[in-house]
């Protein structure tokens, strides 16, 4: 079973974690275009590669971010979610 | 509610006849009296790709095979070359669960897939080339109201579009599959299911070969170990593609690699919806028959069949997060048999030989992407989740049509590539929790 | 004929314990430590078995776990593998797929019309639609192996996670030497062999005595752990391995593995290659040194190899009547061998190849034609044989290594595929890697345990090497395995399929000339042995046929499993984790009839004597409608915010407004996707300035709360989420009478203006805190009471008694849909789809546009442009319709125009009304709409308004005088469950023995918690002298007793737990009224359990993913981590001799999680 290094918990098997996606950056609602907006919604960038993803870590809501490869599964590394912090769209 | 359901008691089970009847049994005595092995190629080999083709499919499963054959058959367009990477019905074609339905939720996905079905019944007889098709009968299990409650929404849709599906309740169940637990250890009790008569299964390769087969004789070149490295495109056109064994000029590609779509795209700088996660499946020993409907729960994440052979093929969900890697998990197996043993107790000392994982293309409402793109004479068939087995016939016909054409098939017309900006989803997603 | 033997030196049966069993009617005798094969051979049995397509007589092949021609039915149970499988006493065996016995199986005449069924040949016939059915069940019924007895039990075994740091797998000489090299180098070790002992798979091995050695160091070492028995099925990810045990499965996380895999022999293929009486070299020798039985009188060898020559002394040592070698080499490699067997009256027949075998009338072996090699029409001669051995050679048991992402080429001076490139951490050694000379063997065992040890940063002793390749150790070189195509066929590659070369040309020849397509036309390779004898002869056919190197053919993906494993090894005890509220044994004593709700149960209603289920709805409704009714909402999500910017982070996920709630006021709350879907709803409480309590759908509250959680983690918003859903409990009391019950009960006035219509209030009932929130869910007067888990039942106790006077009823989940849809309220899930936004849910008054931002806005405003694809409307019938039902469609000009979401037969309204989702043009009020029933049939509903029910909200807001009807008291509704789930928790009990001895669980729920969040809480903590851990995920003792643990959980969040209600907690729980920013008491309310006890470890090995074991206990870790699927923390406490782990849990998890510990306890006691 894989496994995936928690920045709080340390490393544990990827049973311990939800799968949150690929940190999408949200253009800005209210200057973005309609077009814009709906590829933000339902677009993915489903080329193998490597990703930012989202990962929670369930016993302790732990959400962080880990870039890994989609197409080997590899893990390149882990962050905690500060790394995204961007101002808020409001 | 109502009682049980005719083919509850399976035809196939009580009749009786001389086999030896047959006609096609002269074809076995021809091979076994001929000197020599009389059976010629089935595919050929062509040594080289020719600089330019009428069209261009990549992929070489059943969707690609099929759209060659159609179009080559109906349309009259044999300058076809199909590409395949690797060997032909390899991908998702050799590695799904090989089940047939059409219990959908929405009208254009019943309308699709039963028109599917239709051109399943015959298919055998049209490439000529026994393909198994065997209908069973398809239960999907419900254990909560709210589930009880989407079979109903399902069975009265597709009733509407005279498909045979009907809700029944538990002693229904319980009388078609005694073996069944129906109180699932405890855990789950079986409160009804979703039957659907015309649910079948098909012996998954030989529909590939089949297809490829019969576009071969009709001239198209069938191209494996030949993969696509880019597609050229001019002006918002298409022009031609590039590929390991040398470049092609053409105006028309057809797209159909489920599970590599986004790579395919991304040579033709277009952005999508689908995503891609790892679907697995596992199958055990032969064992004596003893089971002949497809069993699915969708609570449980479990569907599962007997082949011909005796094998227990099952399947369940997608794996958790997003992977181009067809790698097996010991989760899986250890998940789906907990559920399986739920089910069926009796399983218990049955053997699993082998486990494997196929790629599915998903999409943000459960159905496909088909049809004409942002790309002139780019057309697409992809999407198709954990259930483009089933449509491979309706698919090759409606998108030979497409490509012929250059219009979509009104059948699938609502599987468009534009719905999405239009916000105009399809609502299988509400039928989601109970696939395959 | 085989027979047995007189003593043979090691032999590993008892002759002292003679064994009667039966074998296909007919009664043998074996020994004890026999197999089943082993004794039937004995017995002189030879055909145990038919095979699979054309029912030839098969018997024994390699006698080492993959003769599928040597399948069995032992009762119910199918598919047994003699070959292995110990025999019993009183076993009554029959083959498998044999029609009317083994020995004169009538499906025999298939192999009579062979030339009729060439390869895929049922892709040829019997595809008219008419006939294909026919065809089928006959087809399956001679297809399928065992059969399984429908009636067998559900069978739990234990599985069991491990660690170690070097995983051996195989435990020949090799793997023995890498364990022995990589404990040495202070690496912990697990060596693993298929066989009941280590060193099974044994071949020659002339210098026994070193072995023995070996053997004790291995077994004596503190550092390695050996499991025999066991079969290394498949390699996943991180390496993390399969070991299937013979009664349990064991996950093991290595952090080096050692592939001692050895190889496999492999049979030569020659017309009738398959008969019983021929065997491989391998085989005889294993039946020869553990079962003293012989496997003939005429014994011929096909030899390649001097070892084969060194066997064939062996037997004749023992007596067995080794009379012909035929060797395709034309000067035999040993003269000194040689001149030993000719001495002993052995004819060589060198130069020679077998190219048929012939059988008697049994089917058995009698006579072998042999020719000169290369050359099948010279020099033929044949020779009257009962049994002949192949020396086929070898192929590397590489399965595992490729299934690890490693590489193979294939080598043709080993005539086999060898290991190329190794995954970071994966080593081979042994036969797998190539090397078959015995010392070589062991140094590249040690070379590859020193290598994994290196790889591990280890100091590797002196003399150790570690290189990831043998380097200058010789690979074996070998013959090709002869394959002498037959024209008359019958020379089968693959037994388990009845494949014959002239399948695989046939299949070329159609095209199928890739080894995947090969494979999948003529199904070589896809039987029960997966290929371990096929697939590397098919892979050489293919490659002679094509004319390219069998590197150029390639070969098949390995995947799982390397070896078949039961699905009750994978599905070991089937855990399924449950929810309950604390209410649920006063539910059962009322009668409750339970529905599931995601992994919830909820009564659906209350069953009462003399009374139908709708008869039994119908009186809750009324109850609430007319007196008041009692509902268990504990369901619910039930999440906290606080903060500053608490406000503007509900406002940023709602589509509602919640900064200007009014302190003690709740407000409806509707939560959108990115989309603009609507996927939950709820109440929002404002507590204080800073803090706000609230709601979600059952089946909503973990993925809500955990995606705000990652809003809030993406925002940094100055605020923090409590999920309290499990800690805190929740009825709603509805009813005109709900008031004047509940005013008997809190020391407050329930009036209008004290706790007006959506108001929300503090306070307490029967002594302990509560929260009210007065809602109108169900559409009459109502509060909502939240409580603390642990004193739901103190509460609902009170309730009940003060309210049988005035009938309280308690009233289930379906009641309560009819009441909601009495008020026309929509519920998420079942009258919204997937696709459903607020515009078509008509909840576009719960929408604020003008905010400037949340979730799903942008997307409702194209969505609002767009306009709405369908829309939600109430409709009326006048009468009762049973048989109309949710789903039933809305018919409009022949096509479907909507469907039924919600419908019922409201009493007091006296008409049926229920909710559809329709087309917008049918959506008007005062529209027809026509349903269509199961049987066709259509009926009538117009669409009105809703609320059906209390139109101005008049009764819920109670400004009207509530009317007191008489309502019958449902006997059942005051009736107290006997034995609460307190006083059964109270007793806290050891499951075995005394603690110490075995595993023993205590239950500690009765203990006293306060949880301590927040940016600031540290400091504050600190600051009021309080001493914390320093550490995230650290506890420390608050008193002198490690019973009083502070645990710091993350950064800022902290749990205090003590067997008291200690002092420091009423200060540190005063100390945060009035609330102090930054800092917020969170309710922990934990099932706690403590678990010691020797066997603690194991029980924790069986439930949870992480490796206690080398944790520091003085390091004090608190380990947040999930057990049998449940959430927990661990507190790892004691020393190194006697450890103890507290654990806890939510306590809706609680019953869950200790009935799991237990059966794991028990389990581990009996066995």
């Amino acid at each position: 079973m894989k496994q995936l290094l928690c920045p709080l918990n340390g490393l544990r098997p990827v049973s311990e974690f939800v799968y949150g996606g690929e940190v999408r950056v949200m253009p800005d609602p209210e200057a973005c275009t309609d077009e814009q907006w709906s590829s933000y919604v339902f677009n993915r960038s489903g080329v193998p590669g490597i990703r930012r993803e989202w990962w929670c870590h369930i016993a302790s809501g732990f959400w962080f971010v880990v870039d890994r490869d989609t197409a080997t599964d590899i893990v390149i590394a882990t962050h905690t979610a500060d790394v995204l912090r961007q101002a808020s769209p409001a | 509610m109502r009682t049980l359901p005719h083919a509850c008691r399976f035809p196939l089970l009580t009749r009786k006849s001389s086999f030896t009847r047959s006609p096609y049994v002269l074809n076995l005595l021809r091979i076994g009296l001929s000197r020599r092995y009389p059976e010629p190629r089935m595919f050929r080999r062509p040594e080289r790709l020719r600089e330019a083709y009428e069209v261009v499919i990549i992929g070489g499963g059943g969707h690609g095979l099929a759209a060659a054959y159609y179009l080559a058959k109906e349309h009259g367009v044999r300058n076809i070359a199909v590409l395949e990477k690797g060997y032909i019905g390899g991908g998702n074609t050799g590695r799904n669960t090989a089940i047939i339905r059409s219990n959908y939720l929405t009208p254009e996905g019943v309308r699709f897939y039963d028109e599917s079905v239709r051109l399943w019944k015959d298919l055998s007889g049209e490439l000529d080339l026994n393909l198994f098709y065997s209908t069973r009968g398809h239960f999907t299990l419900a254990h909560t109201d709210a589930s009880l409650r989407t079979m109903r929404w399902r069975a009265e849709v597709n009733k509407h579009h005279n498909v045979r599906s009907e809700v029944v309740d538990a002693a229904c169940v319980k009388k078609a599959l005694p073996m069944l637990d129906i109180e699932c250890g405890g855990h789950a009790p079986v409160l009804g299911a979703l039957y659907h008569e015309p649910g079948a299964i098909a012996r998954h390769d030989a529909v590939a070969w089949g297809y490829a087969r019969s576009a071969d004789r009709l001239g198209v070149e069938i191209h494996q170990e030949t993969e696509v490295t880019g597609i050229e495109t001019k002006g918002g056109r298409v022009t031609g593609v590039k590929t390991n064994r040398g470049n092609i000029a053409t105006s028309r590609v057809l797209c159909a690699v489920a599970g590599f779509t986004p790579r395919i795209l991304n040579m033709a700088g277009l952005r999508s919806p689908i995503y891609v996660h790892p679907l697995q499946a596992m199958v055990s020993e032969p064992i004596k028959r003893w089971l002949d409907p497809i069993v699915v729960s969708g609570s449980l994440h479990v569907y599962v069949s007997q082949t011909a052979r005796g094998e227990l093929v099952m399947g369940s969900t997608l794996d958790p997060y997003e992977l181009h890697q067809t790698r097996s998990t010991l989760e899986f197996t250890e998940n789906l048999s907990t559920h399986m043993l739920d089910l069926f107790p009796f399983l218990s000392e049955v053997k699993i030989v082998r486990q494997w994982a196929g790629l599915a293309d998903m999409t943000p409402d459960f159905a496909p992407i088909m049809g004409t793109t942002p790309i002139e004479g780019f057309y697409l068939d992809a999407g198709w989740g954990t259930w483009g087995f089933k449509a491979t016939p309706i698919s090759g016909k409606t998108m030979s049509h497409t490509v012929a054409t250059g219009a979509n098939h009104p059948l699938i017309e609502s599987f468009g590539w534009q719905r999405f900006g239009r916000f105009e989803l399809t609502g299988e997603k509400g039928a989601a929790a109970v696939g395959h | 004929m085989m027979y047995r033997l007189p003593n043979v030196a090691g032999e590993s049966i008892d002759r002292n314990r003679p064994l009667l069993f039966m074998f296909e009617g007919v009664a043998y005798q074996g020994f004890a430590g026999d197999t089943i094969c082993a004794a039937l051979a004995a017995s002189g049995v030879m055909v145990m078995g038919r095979s699979f397509k054309y029912h030839r007589a098969r018997g024994i092949l390699s006698f080492a776990n993959h003769d599928v021609n040597a399948l069995f039915q032992i009762g119910g149970l199918p598919n047994v593998r003699g070959d292995v499988v110990e025999l019993e006493a009183g076993m009554e065996i029959t083959a498998v797929n044999t029609f009317g016995g083994v020995a004169r199986d009538s499906a025999s005449w298939m192999d009579k019309f062979a030339r009729f069924l060439p390869v895929g040949f049922y892709y040829k016939a019997f595809h008219s639609k008419l006939l294909f059915p026919i065809w089928e069940n006959l087809i399956r019924s001679f297809s399928g192996l065992g059969r399984i007895a429908l009636d067998a039990p559900r069978i739990r075994t234990p599985k069991r996670y491990a660690f170690c740091d070097v995983l051996v797998v195989g435990g020949g000489i090799s793997g023995l030497n890498a364990a022995l090299a990589a404990a040495e180098s202070g690496a912990t070790v697990m060596l693993v062999d298929e066989g009941a002992r280590l060193h099974s798979g044994f071949m020659l091995v002339g210098d026994t005595m070193r072995i023995t050695l070996l053997l004790s160091q291995v077994s004596a070492h503190a550092n390695i752990e050996v499991l025999t028995s066991t079969v290394a099925v498949g390699y996943y990810a991180d390496h993390w391995i399969a070991l299937m045990e013979q009664q349990r499965l064991t996950k093991v996380r290595a952090r080096s593995v050692i592939f001692a895999t050895g190889a496999l022999e492999q049979p030569a293929v020659f017309r009738n290659n398959d008969l019983p009486g021929i065997l491989l070299m391998s085989a005889a020798l294993r039946l020869l040194r553990r079962h003293a039985v012989a496997v003939g009188r005429h014994v011929v060898i096909s030899a390649r190899t001097t070892d084969d020559y060194a066997a064939a002394l062996e037997f004749l040592r023992h007596g067995v009547a080794v009379t012909h070698i035929v060797d395709a080499r034309t000067q035999t490699a040993d003269y000194e061998l040689t001149r030993r067997l000719k001495e002993r009256g052995v004819t060589f027949l060198t130069g020679r190849a077998v190219i048929e075998a012939h059988a008697d009338s049994k089917g058995c072996l009698r006579r072998i034609t042999v020719a000169k090699a290369g050359a099948i029409n010279e020099n033929v001669t044949s020779v009257d044989c009962d049994a002949l051995l192949m020396s086929g050679g070898w192929t590397a048991a590489t399965q595992l290594l490729l299934q690890a992402g490693g590489t193979v080429r294939f080598d043709t001076g080993a005539q086999m595929h060898l290991p190329e490139v190794l995954p970071p951490g994966i080593f081979v050694a042994g036969r797998v890697n190539g090397i078959f000379d015995v010392k070589a063997r062991a140094i590249d065992g040690q070379r590859a345990g020193y290598s994994a040890a290196a790889y591990l940063g280890m100091e590797v002793k002196d003399g150790g090497t570690p290189s990831s390749h043998p380097g200058a150790l010789a690979r074996v070189k070998n013959l090709p395995t002869p394959i002498v195509a037959h024209a008359r066929g019958k020379d089968f590659i693959d037994f388990d399929e009845d494949v014959q070369v002239r399948d695989l040309e046939h299949a070329v020849q159609e095209g199928f000339d890739s080894i995947e397509l090969l494979k999948r036309y003529t199904t070589v390779g896809m039987g029960p042995s997966q290929g371990k004898h096929s697939n590397t002869n098919a892979a050489r056919v293919l490659a002679g046929i094509r004319k390219v190197s069998a590197d150029q053919v390639g070969l098949t993906t390995a995947r799982p499993m390397y070896h078949p494993v039961p699905m009750k090894h994978l599905a070991g005890r089937g855990f399924t984790p449950e929810r309950v509220t604390p209410l649920v044994a006063r539910h059962d004593a009322l009668g409750a009839v339970w529905m599931l709700a995601s992994n919830w149960r909820r009564p659906e209603y209350y069953a009462v004597a003399n009374e139908t289920r709708e008869q039994s709805i119908a009186a809750e409704v009324a109850a609430v409608h007319e007196g008041v009714g009692i509902i268990d909402v504990g369901t619910l999500g039930k999440l906290e915010i606080h903060g500053p910017d608490a406000g503007a982070f509900l406002d940023r996920v709602y589509s509602g407004r919640y900064s200007d709630l009014e302190v003690g006021k709740t407000r409806y709350a509707l939560l959108l996707d990115e989309a603009g879907t609507i996927v939950d709803d709820g109440v929002i409480a404002r507590m204080g300035e800073e803090s706000y309590y609230f709601t979600t759908t059952t089946g909503g509250s973990v993925a809500v709360y955990r995606e705000l959680l990652r809003w809030n983690a993406l925002w940094g918003l100055r605020c923090s989420l409590l999920n309290v859903t499990g800690h805190s409990a929740a009825v709603n009391l509805a009813g005109p009478r709900s008031r004047d019950l509940l005013s008997a009960l809190v020391p407050m006035d329930l009036g209008n203006d004290a706790l007006p219509y959506l108001g929300y209030r503090e306070t307490t009932l029967a002594g302990v805190p509560v929260r009210l929130l007065r809602v109108g869910f169900v559409g009459e007067l109502g509060y909502e009471i939240h409580v603390p888990f642990s004193q739901a039942l103190r509460v609902w106790d009170a309730i009940a008694e003060e309210g049988a006077a005035a009938g309280l009823r308690p009233f289930g989940v379906e009641a309560q849909r009819v009441l909601r849809l009495e008020k026309g309220h929509f519920i998420v899930g079942q009258d919204t789809d997937g696709l459903t936004n607020p515009f078509e849910a008509r909840a576009d008054w719960a929408v604020r546009m003008t905010k400037p931002f949340f979730i799903g806005q942008r997307s409702l405003r194209i969505l609002q442009r767009r306009g709405p694809r369908q829309l939600l409307v109430g409709f009326e019938i006048p009468q009762a319709v049973p048989s109309l039902k949710e789903s039933h469609l809305a018919i409009d000009a022949g096509e479907i125009a909507g469907r039924i979401t919600s419908i019922a037969y409201s009493s007091v309204l006296g008409k049926t009304i229920g909710l559809a989702m329709v087309k917008p043009a049918l959506a008007p009020v005062g529209t027809k709409l026509s349903f269509r029933q199961n049987d066709g049939s259509m009926v009538t509903a117009s669409v009105c308004e809703t609320p059906f029910y209390d139109k101005g909200g008049e009764r819920q807001k109670s400004v009207i005088a509530s009317f007191s009807a008489t309502v019958k008291v449902a006997a059942s509704a005051t009736q107290k469950a006997g034995g609460s789930a307190d006083e059964a928790a109270a007793l806290s009990f050891a499951m075995h023995g005394t603690a110490g001895a075995g595993a023993s669980l205590e239950d500690r729920r009765q203990r006293k918690r306060i949880g301590i969040k927040g940016p600031l809480a540290a400091a504050w903590l600190e600051q009021r002298g309080i001493t914390i851990p320093d550490r995230a995920n650290s506890w420390t003792a608050i008193t002198s007793s490690e019973n009083d643990v502070v645990m710091r959980l993350g950064e800022s969040e902290f749990f205090f737990e003590q067997s008291v209600y200690a002092e420091e907690f009423k200060t540190l729980a005063s100390g945060l009224t009035p609330p102090v920013p930054g800092v917020y008491p969170v309710l922990r309310e934990d099932r706690a359990f403590a678990l010691s006890g020797s066997l603690a470890d194991d029980v924790l090995a069986q439930v949870c993913n992480v490796n206690f074991r080398p944790l520091i206990l003085s390091e004090r870790h608190a380990i947040m981590t999930m057990m049998v699927g449940v959430a927990v923390t661990v507190v790892p406490q004691g020393n190194v001799s006697h450890r103890r782990y507290l654990i806890w849990c939510d306590p809706s998890f609680g019953d869950y999680l200790r009935s799991s510990l237990a059966a794991v306890i028990d389990g581990l006691r009996t066995s």
